[in-house]
């Protein structure tokens, strides 16, 4: 074997450490990037905008016909707050449907192997049905209401809620499973005092995808009912044939900033809840 | 806090240990174990053990051995398929490898845990955990969320939620394997403090040979799989047994012996 070769040292000097900088070049650096990138966007709108030929720029309106045409407007603008209730309210109520039902499927599954074996594969075939190809269907078989709107909902929330309570549950520490069991409780008691808050943040990840996809689904739900006073979706139609651009604009920011704001507020409470004790949540970002 | 506990009472809590107790019944006994687990896996060949009121018992052997298997099989996690155990159930205290707290749960809250499965009464409760809490110099921390313990810390809560049962048997599964040193010999003084003022019989499982010397009245060293016992030392140092007995010649001497059954007991 050969010898170790010699050595070859070098000399490497200290470096100062820089000193902490202030408040203000922090908030610039955090804040500068998506501001900037902002700009680009607008920019990049303002260029595709004027490339398009004169009778085509309808499709792009500018910040001017935005006020004048839809957020100017008293009326569009009440309109626009009531039809984001009517929305938020479908969107609400349907995972009031599909959390309960989707809890209860978790925790079937989760006590009960023969049941995940069951139902995993038809929850996943669930998942794969394009949930807007059976809207006719709905409709055809329970009307122009408010029920299938919610039940649209359901569907498209319905499964991140089990699978993610399932997997949750089935990560509870064995260790502690043990430990219950060895003071003689029942299965019960292990499921509420360790399970479910061991679960708590996997199901709390599953809640924040379902909350983005309820409003989503809410919205989509009511393209396809145009009859009554419905919520955002029924503005988006009908702003494309009244050829009401703007407001057809002004009900998409609307739409999207509820979605995120729905988004922002689940993951402020997950925060909230779990940021103590769970590594997921930690209290610096 | 820890050196505090250490320098506890040893005058009164000797007599916790003192050998009238040998007279009664054995406080845990395997008889003849055998463990086959259902894949095939025979883990456990003939044990039998015996651990007197107020004894104290290591169990080293190679991993994988079937250590941990016993104290399953003496909790009644797993049931063992042949030969007899001898045990109160009841009033058995039982310490895993992690220190297994509820995260969610604040210490005070951890330790409270088992007493609030059996059915205490929650003032009582509060007043035993505080009290277990203060003896394993936990003192100060019990709004603390485990996260926010060390690794040593978490292992001292582990310990008070179980003494707060008041154990008459308390098993131990490796539950310092994971602690830097200084942290692992510290526990072993406060643990034999808590072994001289409660007087439970302890049956500890480890890999190492120290540690089961310092600690124990007896140490047993196990084969690999199938696991017996394969022989038995008794240790014959008094307690309370100082950190200086680790550097006496007789504890080298007995770690020796030890180590080299344990050898034999790896390559047989």
């Amino acid at each position: 074997m050969a010898k170790a070769p010699a050595a070859n040292p070098r000399l490497y000097a200290a470096v100062p450490r820089a000193t902490q900088p202030s408040v203000a070049s922090r908030l610039l650096r955090t804040l500068l990037p998506p501001v900037l990138m902002g700009i680009v966007l607008i920019i990049g709108y303002a260029i595709t905008r004027n490339s398009l030929e004169p009778h085509r720029q309808f499709l792009m309106p500018d910040a001017y016909g935005l006020w004048t045409q839809a957020f100017g407007i008293a009326k569009v603008r009440w309109d626009l707050l009531d039809r984001s209730l009517t929305t938020l309210t479908i969107a609400i109520v349907g995972m009031c449907v599909s959390i309960p039902i989707g809890m209860i499927l978790g925790i079937v599954m989760f006590r009960f192997h023969v049941m995940e074996k069951a139902f995993f594969p038809y929850l996943v075939a669930l998942q794969s049905i394009p949930i807007l190809a059976i809207i006719p269907l709905i409709q055809s078989a329970l009307g122009f209401g408010f029920m299938p709107k919610v039940l649209i909902v359901a569907l498209f929330t319905f499964f991140a809620i089990p699978t993610t309570l399932l997997l949750g549950l089935k990560s509870t520490d064995r260790g502690v499973i043990d430990l219950f069991k060895l003071q003689g409780v029942n299965w019960l008691v292990i499921l509420r005092k360790a399970g479910l808050p061991s679960a708590a943040p996997a199901l709390f990840a599953g809640l924040r995808i379902s909350a983005g996809l309820a409003v989503i689904g809410a919205i989509v739900s009511e393209l396809f009912f145009l009859a009554g006073r419905g919520g955002l979706g029924q503005m988006l139609i009908n702003a494309k044939m009244d050829f009401k651009y703007e407001q057809m604009y002004a009900a998409l920011i609307v739409s999207s900033a509820l979605s995120i704001g729905v988004y922002l507020f689940f993951s402020w409470l997950g925060n909230r809840l779990f940021a103590d004790w769970h590594e997921s949540g930690g209290k610096s970002a | 806090m820890a050196i505090q506990l250490v320098r506890q009472p040893p005058d009164q809590a000797t007599t916790a240990t003192a050998p009238d107790a040998a007279v009664a019944q054995d406080a845990l006994t395997f008889e003849d174990v055998d463990m086959q687990f259902s894949d095939g896996t025979h883990t456990l060949d003939g044990v039998s053990l015996a651990l007197k009121p107020g004894e104290f018992v290591s169990v080293v052997g190679p991993s994988g051995c079937g250590k941990s298997t016993l104290l399953k099989i003496a909790s009644g996690l797993v049931t063992h398929t042949g030969g007899s155990v001898r045990v109160d159930r009841n009033n058995l205290g039982y310490t895993f490898q992690d220190a297994t707290l509820l995260p969610w749960r604040k210490v005070r809250e951890n330790v409270e845990l088992l007493m609030e499965l059996r059915g205490f009464d929650p003032t009582e409760r509060r007043r035993v955990a505080q009290e277990q809490i203060d003896l394993v110099g936990l003192t100060g921390f019990e709004g603390h969320y485990p996260k926010r313990l060390s690794g040593g810390m978490r292992m001292r809560a582990s310990l008070a939620r179980s003494l707060a049962l008041n154990p008459s048997v308390f098993m131990f599964d490796e539950p310092f394997g994971a602690l830097d040193e200084i942290t692992r010999e510290r526990l072993n003084d406060e643990l034999i403090a808590l072994y001289m003022r409660q007087g439970f019989t302890g049956l500890f499982i480890t890999h190492s040979i120290p540690e089961a010397v310092y600690l124990s009245t007896k140490v047993v060293v196990m084969s690999k799989r199938p696991g017996r016992i394969v022989s038995t030392f008794d240790v014959p140092f008094p307690y309370p047994r100082t950190p200086e007995l680790r550097y006496a010649p007789q504890f080298s001497e007995l770690c020796g012996d030890i180590s080299v059954a344990l050898r034999d007991a790896i390559e047989k």
